[in-house]
């Protein structure tokens, strides 16, 4: 599956509070996809490994495949949500994180800074072992989405949406 | 007036000539504009007419859109990168430079000329405006698996610089230099000297002072202190496994141990033919997100400079909450020294430290307490200017910036053999 299965989840306001359906067929707009080459022997991360991963811990795909971790610039929607769901950190506590994996040497470096969906993608596709987070509806042709969970955006359970 | 008149126009020909020249050159650079607005357009229209709706192609390297600039003049971490195949391309080395700093204020009730009680140590007496550390951070990949680290400080004393007696001067320092070889994330090997994976503080904050919610270190970690060995010169390997949600981190590590100074490493060889050693694990587990437990044993055999030979044995623990709502940090190490001759002696420090980010005022601020104690025994000859007290330290940290805070703290010593200690400090931290 090379890009978001388009769904849309619609929440209803009931007397019990709120009642979730998805709508097949819209792009969900708060949907982030993870987007990887797809020669990357992956299909399918739990969202603890997509943490590790997304914390520096997680270095290699394999032996020979390092992570290369690409995140939207500060301001981003993508980042936000990633900030938010996965990090669950404040942009400060991010910074200080990278700093700190860096000063301790568990690093060599921050994620690469990406300042558009279009250079993310770009560069994923260029990257060996690269990852980045772009809206799920501005998924190129030939990029994979990781499932999360064995979930694609859109599907409900998905956790990175707004 | 006609002779004014015409040295007046004598003196507008060349001015109009000129703007005239100046005008037939804005005019051709609108022609040209004009003409590459065209054939941009053109291929726009070419570009769309072979895209599929539903799906975009990957995109051009030109045409990251206007917020990159917006998102850069935000960013303060790595610099813009083009989307080009030469910018994908890693290139080796790859050095790249980062620093600390800080500045210090203390007024303490200790008077004197040297020694004592300032933000850094507990035995500087000293009032008025210090110099912290400069920290300066040097990272390279030298390959897709290869990798170096260096660290440098230069540290104001009072007997650094020259002459006789010594004047103030600045001590620089190879504090870490660490060239490592990732083979997978199982196992990493490297070489060079660490601060000694034997206790969390030791490791995640040590020259960070902006790292650090507080201005002082815990006194068992103390910079040039002795309980702990801070600074361990060898070989290590590393590694972790996810051991089911765990996360299991590991460091075995092999090198010089303490010099004949015990607060110094080996740092032109060992001492001894005994090598140190230390195994330390730790766990991160998936939930709950945030905590991080481990501990350490650290073995090594002691030839202090006018003390006996003595085997050391280390063991501590320490757990972690790494969230700031609230912050929570908690270490113990007990030290076994066992004389050639004479019993075993065992020497424990602790702290507790709790920090809390407030949820008002942007979040900016972050107020800490922290109690600690460290216990010698008399007989231990070898901690013997290891000192034995117990402390509480209180402040409050403001994050003025995202990379500098300002720290205000007060602390309060009980000390074994002399009067109790106490102090007001002040510090200013950033990296940079």
């Amino acid at each position: 599956m090379s890009h978001c299965l388009c769904s849309r989840r619609v929440f209803l306001s009931g007397a019990g509070g709120l009642a979730a359906a998805v709508v097949r067929g819209a792009p969900d707009p708060s949907a982030v996809a993870i987007v990887v080459r797809t020669d990357l022997p992956l299909d399918n991360l739990s969202f603890a490994e997509l943490r590790r991963v997304m914390l520096g811990d997680r270095q290699f795909w394999s032996s020979n495949l390092k992570v290369t971790l690409l995140v939207r610039a500060p301001g981003a929607r993508e980042r936000d949500v990633v900030l938010k769901t996965i990090y669950q950190m404040s942009e400060a506590q991010f910074r200080q994180y990278w700093i700190a994996k860096v000063f301790r040497a568990e690093a060599a470096s921050a994620p690469r800074i990406v300042y558009s969906n279009e250079m993310a993608t770009e560069l994923v596709s260029q990257i060996p072992g690269s990852v980045a987070f772009v809206e799920a509806s501005q998924v190129p042709k030939g990029l994979k989405t990781l499932k999360i969970n064995g979930l694609l955006p859109g599907q409900p359970g998905y956790p990175l949406h707004e | 007036m006609k002779r004014f008149v015409a040295i007046f126009i004598l003196f507008l020909l060349p001015v109009c000539a000129r703007a005239q020249a100046a005008d037939t050159e804005t005019r051709e650079l609108i022609a040209r504009l004009l003409a590459r607005i065209d054939t941009l357009e053109q291929r726009v229209t070419e570009l769309e007419k072979g895209r599929d709706p539903k799906t975009p192609a990957v995109p051009a390297a030109r045409q990251a859109p206007a917020e990159a600039t917006a998102a850069h003049l935000h960013e303060q971490a790595p610099g813009p990168e083009t989307p080009t195949s030469e910018a994908a391309q890693p290139v080796y080395p790859s050095l790249k430079l980062s620093g600390f700093g800080d500045v210090n204020f203390s007024a303490t009730n200790l008077h004197g000329t040297s020694g004592g009680f300032g933000p850094q140590t507990l035995l500087a007496p000293h009032s008025g405006f210090a110099l912290g550390q400069t920290t300066l951070h040097l990272t390279s990949a030298l390959s897709p698996k290869v990798s170096f680290f260096g660290e440098l400080t230069f540290t104001a004393r009072t007997d650094a610089g020259t002459g006789s007696p010594s004047a103030p001067g600045f001590n620089p320092e190879v504090e870490r230099l660490i060239l490592r070889y990732d083979a997978n994330d199982y196992f990493k090997i490297s070489f060079g000297r660490y601060h000694t994976p034997v206790n969390y503080w030791n490791t995640a904050f040590h020259h960070g002072q902006w790292l650090q919610t507080t201005i002082s270190r815990p006194e068992m970690t103390q910079f040039g202190g002795a309980f702990i060995p801070v600074h361990f010169i060898g070989t290590l390997v590393e590694g972790a496994v996810p051991a089911g949600g765990l996360n299991l981190n590991y460091n075995f590590g092999l090198g010089n141990g303490r010099g004949q100074v015990i607060g110094r490493g080996g740092d032109a060889g060992d001492i001894n033919n005994n090598r140190a050693w230390l195994v330390n694990l730790f766990v991160k587990p998936n939930l709950p997100y945030g905590i991080q437990v481990g501990g350490s044993v650290y073995r090594d055999r002691l030839n202090p400079i006018g003390g006996q030979a003595a085997g050391e044995w280390i063991e501590s623990a320490h757990i972690v909450w790494q969230k700031e709502t609230p912050e929570f940090l908690a270490e113990f190490a007990n030290v076994t020294h066992q004389p050639v001759f004479g019993r075993s002696r065992n020497s424990q420090a602790w702290y507790v430290q709790a920090a809390y980010r407030l949820p008002w005022f942007e979040r900016l601020w972050k107020p800490y307490y922290r109690i600690e104690q460290i216990h010698v025994p008399r007989s231990d000859a070898t901690f013997r200017a290891v000192p034995t007290f117990t402390g509480s330290t209180a402040g409050v940290r403001y994050d003025f910036s995202s990379l500098a805070a300002f720290k205000l703290e007060y602390r309060y010593y009980w000390l074994r053999d002399s009067a109790p200690v106490k102090g007001i400090f002040a510090q200013t931290s950033f990296t940079f």
